[in-house]
């Protein structure tokens, strides 16, 4: 099934430098997508699983396919680096760097993702600053 | 004798001599010579005596390092051949892997009935010597003169003495993992290791033999020998045939993430093929460990280590997808309540009948998921927990199932580098042996003069080994062939007996007390003594001993007054110990079929080990009906027959040239004809050869060259088989050659004769739009650089007539060929967008695995998964159908939705099917065919090159499709199947063969129909041309008996087993033989 | 023995009660953590992209002090600098181009020489101390008490940089085992806890210290030990507002591995700073009588 992604207007006017979404990703995260078997292994260990609206291997897919609007996935937001796919991939596919190679190609736009505003006080005063400074890095840049 | 001291143990290994003894506080040394210095009694001192004194040494041909089903297989080809053969196995017996296994697909043969018989043949074989429990420890020389050094491990059991009773591993207090059982169950210190192991001897392990003395104690035969020695024996060999098979992986090491040893439900799949096998540690039930319950639900994983860039090996290993399917369908059968799922990327039934039997398992109930799980974990239960992608629902599911098979990766055995080492061959970075080429000379190693069979150069499965393991006996025979051979034992001339009342011996054993202690043996020997035309009777402790066969021998020629000329032996079981029997017979220059077996052991003693007055009675009773039946028995001849010193090769492609020079290098004349106007078959169409970058060309054509230089062959395109006369041995055929007809003669036929890409019937538009070519039209424009406008889109679909109803069956090759192709055009066009649409992936095993792999990622294919029931559809140009741009509607089975790919040129990858000449071959030779034309082999498992007719055999695309490597395999091994017959110079068949009787036969050919053999034929009778009669081929027949059961007139008779003869032997059990006497 | 240590911003403001349980054990132990000079934020999470090598700079600075003061060695208490500092380092130790690049960025520093290696503190009391001495040191055994390992990512992966084995770690086993302590073990004690989710998907780091915490609870285990200062925050806090999200279920106390070597060598728990945690963890030490105050 083609999954309904919700669109955003900024994401729909990125203008790849390769001309291809693949080719971008490839050079960002430095990894070789073809070389994957769409086994699912890396979707049905994630931890976000139940919460993405693509799967990691269909983020795979839709890269190979050349369909942009995986960038508009929440998936990428999801995803923690917590190297669990890219452990186990038969394939040797580092994941996690794929999913950063895409976050990369809507930061790198200078589109952000995050607003800690919302976060109250008192969260902010409890929560571990390494939360924080992994939220910025992969949510703004 | 000495003190016996067990402390100081040492590294059974090491092969270095003396450490593996028991005896190092007071040597044997004590025994050798009558006093010891002070300086012998250290390990140094004591090494040096035993490298004075004489070593052993063999002169032999052939020597064979392992005796898994490949090593046996090569080394009953060499020695068939009438040369000596020495194998080796570094386990106590012989069989290797194949006789773990519980069944074999796709035919769900039971694995050790059929390797059983073979195991025998090996150990009986006049021209073999085997040694088990030894390692090869130095090879020096050169082909032709090699000079190997055995490091033969003792055993502490003289082979000769055990009788394998068992009374031993009663009594051992050791309980030790059994590696044979996969680690699941424990065996003794003192072992064998299985029931059906050759040689039937025991084993005390030295590593974990405490040294009680236990079984020394009980062993009546007195085998025990704790002072023999481990001893070095120098082989002197012209070839070496490697074959020390494969291991499987357990992954406790990586993909720790299954809970293999973590969780106890967890298995690898050749564990659970322990647990199915009827002499494995649960019987043949299927039990989970942790509670011996019967399972509700069982899984596969497949590919664990398998097909990965990290944790574990890049090589697919060729086998998992078809033994998960046997395992499963088996279970399945039995337990249709277990539910049974397996996890899957891409299921592998790439060969003949494997599709089928696929299609059959899912049939059964049994699912096939595709996803590969990430992990699994335990519940309180002990179930276990599956998480994964169903990518074909595109569903995360959980689910619950009690035992978790793990299909793990084929890896080569581990001292698989240190042989290599050893030998001065190569091998790769996993440890398998490596080809000096691969794929136009696949069985030489780096090395002349040892070559290579089996899984040691990659995954195979049991048929592949089996040819390759011919084939290497094939190559072996090479630098021996000019060696004087040997072909059968010499036995003194046959006394003539047929005028003689029946005189009968009856030699009753004791089998230690496998058989006294349940069955009253005197008792059995006094009643036999009354029995009729019984003139001598002996209880003894084992009837196979060296012993008891020279008193047998003396019966029959030295006893005065009464000469036997019947022997009934009651013992054991004929299929392992009857043909030692018979050569005693032969040796004292009795008929061999004067002779009958009664199984007093296995279907009374051990069956009837609670009744011990019924067991007599019954031994009794089965004592008496082989007497009967003995009295009647005839002295059976062998029919001899000559056979003619060549071959027909029937069909000039790479497999029959490479049979014709495979037979050539053995010294044998073959004709190789051919129906095209040149030799070379498919290869002259084809650009290159899967699974690497290689010319066709650059194979094929100096090979050609090299049979058209050859003097032993006679090459005749535009030549097609006309007709045939004869049996094996004595063929005379006629050959239309260049529309004249030749008469030749030859011994034996093989039949090469390839395939064709079925006729698509317009299917995909093929025919209408120029753009849409055939996998094999493709190559050929490549090769002629035809290709001039580059496409923008190309789609390659697999699977075009392939697996559906009509044909059911995969051709094995088109995935291998999908990818190489894929290649081609990109390295042709760089920048074309290449599309494969294709069912499963099944570029299986080694090679095709890594290139299929390299290929997606170097030239980034697109892949595009496609159900069975939605086959993709090509969508002409309404205006330019013709020539114009095409769509091509596919339903992309992962996405779950359809795709519409443009394409400017469609390559269809078509399924294949025999020959043209299929038809009119089966018919002239008797030899059978499936329905997608291809020949049929006799056994599918272990004989894969024969044809159930003797002196026929098949190889490469004629079997089944096959990449280049499998086929050269097979047909060298053809050529070694071929060259038995021509090297013994003289065939001997069978002796109980069917006998018509004429007066009765009404020519109805029931029985021409049934016989498997081909061995009966319908013919006028010489006196009377009205008068059909069948006619038995003594040559052929193999006494089966089907035709005797078959005629409707009661017209055939099976010697060594005629009515009456049959008749007698029920009125004896029903105790009225006087009737009948 | 006196070891460089690389704090991090954590360690230096919400778990405190790390360092201080970390720093009473190498007292008792008669060694000492020496906090290094001029150390950096690591920059918490490691580069993930290929063509960009700005991430490392961060990480690669404070290796270059470390080598600096003249040693060889870091030890550092907070999983994520860990990952990062040895990430970064193994980086430029298999890329001697990368490092050339990263060097010539420096304008203040000296050229990284590659000398350096990092310790996580549980590499040091495992491979240094050994567990066995710990279990000689022990006042207070956990006797009694049910505890789950946690292991969480960044100790683990990537396989490169990981402190145990990936898919089945033991460290805390043969810790627990040390203190006394009965083991729960748990599949998941290897997944993600939320991580920075925390900060805007409050709900999904509740469902992810839930899905953890509860194979252990179902299994009667009493409390769970872990190392990482972001791992402590989710399953303590997350996990005690997943009691509203799911019936029935009760957060149970995390200790940090520290802490609870601390109590069983008898330390004053009073440097533990479990009044930090939202899940108290002085019950159950009292409810087992391991200390009464």
């Amino acid at each position: 099934m083609h999954k309904k992604i919700p669109k955003n207007k900024e994401i729909s006017k990125i203008i790849f430098k390769k001309g291809e979404l693949v080719k971008e990703v490839e050079e960002i995260s430095g990894e070789n997508l073809f070389g994957c078997y769409q086994c699912g292994t890396c979707s049905s260990g994630c931890p976000y699983i139940d919460d993405m609206d693509l799967t990691p291997d269909e983020v795979i897919r839709y890269i190979i396919l050349d369909r942009k609007e995986v960038l508009n996935s929440k998936t990428l937001w999801l995803c923690s680096a917590c190297f669990t796919c890219a452990e186990r991939c038969p394939r040797d596919i580092n994941i996690t760097k794929i999913m950063e190679a895409l976050r990369q190609i809507i930061l790198r736009r200078k589109i952000d993702y995050s607003n800690t505003r919302k976060t109250t006080k008192k969260e902010r005063e409890k929560i571990p600053q390494i939360a924080f400074v992994s939220l910025f890095r992969k949510n703004i840049g | 004798m000495p003190s016996k001291n067990y402390n100081q143990k040492m590294d059974h290994n090491q092969g270095i001599p003396l450490e593996d003894d028991y005896f190092l506080v007071e040597p044997e040394i004590a025994l050798l010579e009558d006093k010891v210095l002070e300086s012998e009694t250290t390990i140094q001192g004591i090494t040096q005596i035993i490298s004075k004194k004489k070593k052993r040494t063999i002169d032999a041909d052939v020597l064979i390092i392992g005796a898994g089903i490949s090593g046996m297989q090569a080394a009953l080809d060499t020695a068939d051949k009438g040369y000596k053969v020495v194998i080796i196995d570094k386990t106590s017996t012989i069989g290797g892997s194949m006789v773990k296994l519980d069944k074999t697909f796709p035919t769900n043969d039971c694995s050790i009935c059929t390797a059983a018989p073979k195991m025998v043949e090996l150990s009986r074989h006049p021209n073999i010597e085997l040694i088990t429990y030894a390692e090869i420890n130095k090879l020096e020389g050169k082909k032709g003169e090699f000079k190997a050094q055995i490091w033969k491990k003792s055993k502490y059991v003289d082979p000769d003495k055990c009788t394998g009773c068992d009374d031993c591993t009663e009594v051992c207090p050791v309980d030790v993992v059994s590696d044979f059982d996969e680690k699941i169950s424990t065996r003794k210190a003192i072992y064998i290791e299985f029931p059906q192991a050759v040689p039937i001897a025991y084993t005390i392990d030295h590593k974990n033999c405490t040294g009680c003395g236990a079984c020394d104690r009980v062993c009546e035969p007195k085998a025990i020998s704790f002072l023999e020695k481990s001893e070095e024996i120098e082989v002197e060999v012209g070839a070496v045939i490697v074959a020390t098979g494969f291991e499987v992986l357990e992954p406790s090491e990586l993909r720790k993430e299954y809970g293999y040893g973590k969780y106890e439900n967890v298995l690898t799949a050749m564990q659970l093929e322990r647990i199915l096998s009827s002499f494995g540690p649960t019987a043949g039930k299927v039990l989970r460990p942790s509670d011996y319950k019967k399972p509700n639900t069982i899984g596969w994983i497949q590919c664990v280590g398998s097909r990965s860039l990290q944790e574990g090996f890049p090589y697919c290993s060729r086998v998992c997808c078809m033994y998960a399917t046997k395992e499963a369908s088996i279970i399945k059968e039995s337990n249709p309540e277990i539910d049974i799922n397996i996890y899957y990327m891409d299921i592998r039934a790439y060969g003949k009948d494997f599709q089928q039997y696929y299609d059959h398992a899912k049939e059964l109930g049994i699912k096939y998921i595709r996803g590969r799980p990430s992990n699994v974990y335990e519940n309180n239960d002990k179930s276990l927990t599956v998480k994964y992608r169903d990518t074909l629902h595109g569903k995360i599911n959980e689910d619950k199932i009690d035992m978790l098979i793990l299909s793990t990766s084929i890896i080569p055995a581990k001292d698989n580098k240190k042989i290599a080492k050893i030998l001065g061959i190569e091998a790769d970075e996993n440890g398998f042996f490596l080809q000096k080429s691969l794929l136009d000379n696949p069985i030489q190693s780096t090395k002349d003069g040892i070559y290579l069979a089996g899984c040691i150069q990659g995954p195979k499965d049991i048929p592949d080994s089996v040819s390759m393991a011919s084939g290497a006996a094939a190559k072996a025979v090479g630098p021996i062939k000019d060696r004087k051979r040997n072909i059968g034992r010499n036995f003194p001339p046959e006394m003539n007996v047929s005028h003689e009342k029946p005189s009968i011996g009856v030699f009753i054993c004791h089998c230690g007390k496998n058989i006294a202690s349940y069955v009253d043996v005197e008792k059995v020997t006094q009643e036999t003594k009354k029995l009729p035309n019984v003139d001598y009777v002996e209880h003894v402790m084992f009837a196979c001993s060296e012993d008891t066969c020279k008193k047998i021998r003396d019966t029959i020629t030295i006893l005065p007054d009464k000469k036997l000329n019947r022997i009934v032996v009651a013992a054991c079981s004929p299929r392992t110990h009857g043909g030692l029997f018979q050569d005693t017979l032969q040796e004292a220059g009795l008929n061999k079929y004067l002779f009958e077996m009664a199984n007093i052991r296995n279907h009374c003693s051990w069956v009837h080990s609670d009744d011990k007055d019924k067991a007599t009675k019954k031994a009794i009773d089965l004592v008496r009906a082989a007497v009967a039946k003995v009295s009647l028995l005839e002295p059976l001849s062998e029919e001899e027959f000559s056979i003619i010193p060549s071959v027909l090769v029937i069909g000039g492609g790479i497999s029959g040239i490479k049979s014709a020079l495979a037979l050539a290098d053995m010294g044998i004349k073959s004709y190789l004809i051919e129906k095209e106007t040149k030799l070379g078959g498919r290869l002259k169409h084809l650009y290159s050869m899967f699974p690497s970058d290689t010319k066709s060309k650059e194979i094929i054509d100096p090979l050609i060259r090299q049979v058209n230089k050859n003097k032993l062959i006679q090459v005749m395109t535009e030549a097609e088989l006309a007709d045939i006369d004869g049996f094996i041995g004595n063929y005379k055929g006629t050959i239309q050659h260049k529309g004249k007809k030749k008469k030749i003669e030859f011994g034996t036929i093989i039949v090469a004769t390839g395939f064709k890409e079925i006729d698509l019937e317009g299917q995909y538009h093929y025919g209408d739009n120029k753009n849409i070519l055939t996998q094999t039209e493709i190559e050929e424009n490549i090769k002629k650089d035809t290709l001039k406008k580059k496409p923008k889109n190309v789609v390659i679909v697999n699977c075009a007539g392939a697996m559906d109803e009509k044909r059911p069956y995969c051709c094995r090759i088109g995935c291998g060929v999908s990818i190489k192709n894929a290649k081609l055009i990109s390295q042709k066009f760089p920048g074309s967008k290449i599309w494969i649409l294709y069912r499963d992936m099944r570029v299986f095993g080694k090679e095709e695995e890594e290139y299929y792999s390299d290929v997606l990622k170097n030239y980034h294919i697109t892949t595009v998964r496609y159900p069975g029931e939605k086959k993709p559809k090509v969508i002409l140009d309404k205006n330019n159908p013709k020539d114009g741009l095409m769509n091509v509607k596919v339903y992309d089975d992962i996405l779950e939705e359809e795709l519409e790919i443009p394409a400017d040129l469609i390559v269809l990858t078509v399924n294949t099917e025999g020959e043209i000449l299929t038809d009119s071959l089966k018919n002239m030779l008797k030899i059978p065919a499936d329905e997608g034309g291809f020949f049929l082999e006799a056994h599918a498992k272990i004989r894969p090159l024969d044809f159930a007719t003797d002196g026929i055999y098949l190889c490469g695309a004629a079997h089944y499709p096959k990449n280049i490597v499998d086929t050269i395999a097979q047909a060298e091994g053809a050529a070694s199947r071929a060259a038995i017959p021509i090297m013994q110079g003289k065939m001997k068949g069978e002796g109980q063969v069917a006998e018509v009787d004429e007066e009765l036969c009404s020519g109805c050919s029931t029985c021409e129909g049934i016989c498997p053999y081909n061995a009966i034929e319908v013919k006028p009778k010489s006196d009377n041309k009205d008068h059909f009669i069948a006619i038995v081929n003594r040559a052929l027949c193999k006494g089966c008996g089907a035709c005797v059961g078959a005629c409707p007139s009661g017209a055939i008779e099976q010697k060594g087993f005629k009515t009456k003869q049959l008749r007698v032997m029920l009125e004896a059990l029903l105790r009225n033989e006087e009737k009948y006497a | 023995m006196k070891l460089l240590y690389f704090p991090g911003c954590t360690l230096k403001t919400s778990a405190k009660n790390l360092e201080k349980s970390a720093n009473a054990i190498m007292e008792k132990l008669s060694h000492e953590l020496k906090e290094m000079d001029d150390w950096v934020c690591c920059g918490v999470v490691s580069s993930l992209s290929d063509d960009d090598l700005m991430r490392h700079l961060a990480p690669l600075r404070s290796l270059i002090h470390v080598e600096d003061q003249g040693e060889d060695k870091v030890i550092t208490l907070c999983d994520m600098c860990c990952n990062t500092l040895k990430q970064t380092n193994l980086r430029v130790k298999e890329k001697p181009d990368d490092l050339e690049t990263l060097n010539a960025f420096m304008d203040k520093e000296n050229d990284y020489k590659g000398t350096v290696n990092v310790y996580h503190f549980l590499e040091f009391l495992r491979d240094e101390v050994g567990f066995s001495k710990l279990k000689q040191m022990v006042k207070n055994p956990l006797k009694g008490i049910r505890i789950m390992p946690y292991y969480g990512c960044m100790m683990l992966r990537p396989r490169e940089v990981a402190i145990d084995d990936a898919e089945d770690p033991q460290i805390f086993n043969d810790l627990l085992d040390a203190l006394g302590a009965e083991i729960v073990d748990n599949p998941f004690k290897i997944e993600c806890c939320g991580s920075y989710h925390t900060i805007e998907n409050k709900d999904i780091v509740s469902k992810r210290a839930h899905h953890i915490t509860n194979y252990a609870f179902e299994r009667n285990a009493d409390a769970i030990i872990l190392s990482c200062p972001l791992c402590r925050f989710n399953l303590d806090v997350r996990g005690k507002e997943a009691e509203l999200m799911f019936k029935g279920y009760k957060q149970i106390p995390i200790y940090y591995y520290t802490q609870l070597i601390a109590i069983a060598l008898g330390i004053d728990p009073e440097i533990c700073g479990f009044d930090d945690h939202a899940v108290d963890p002085n019950l159950l030490l009292k409810k087992k009588g391991v200390y009464k105050i």
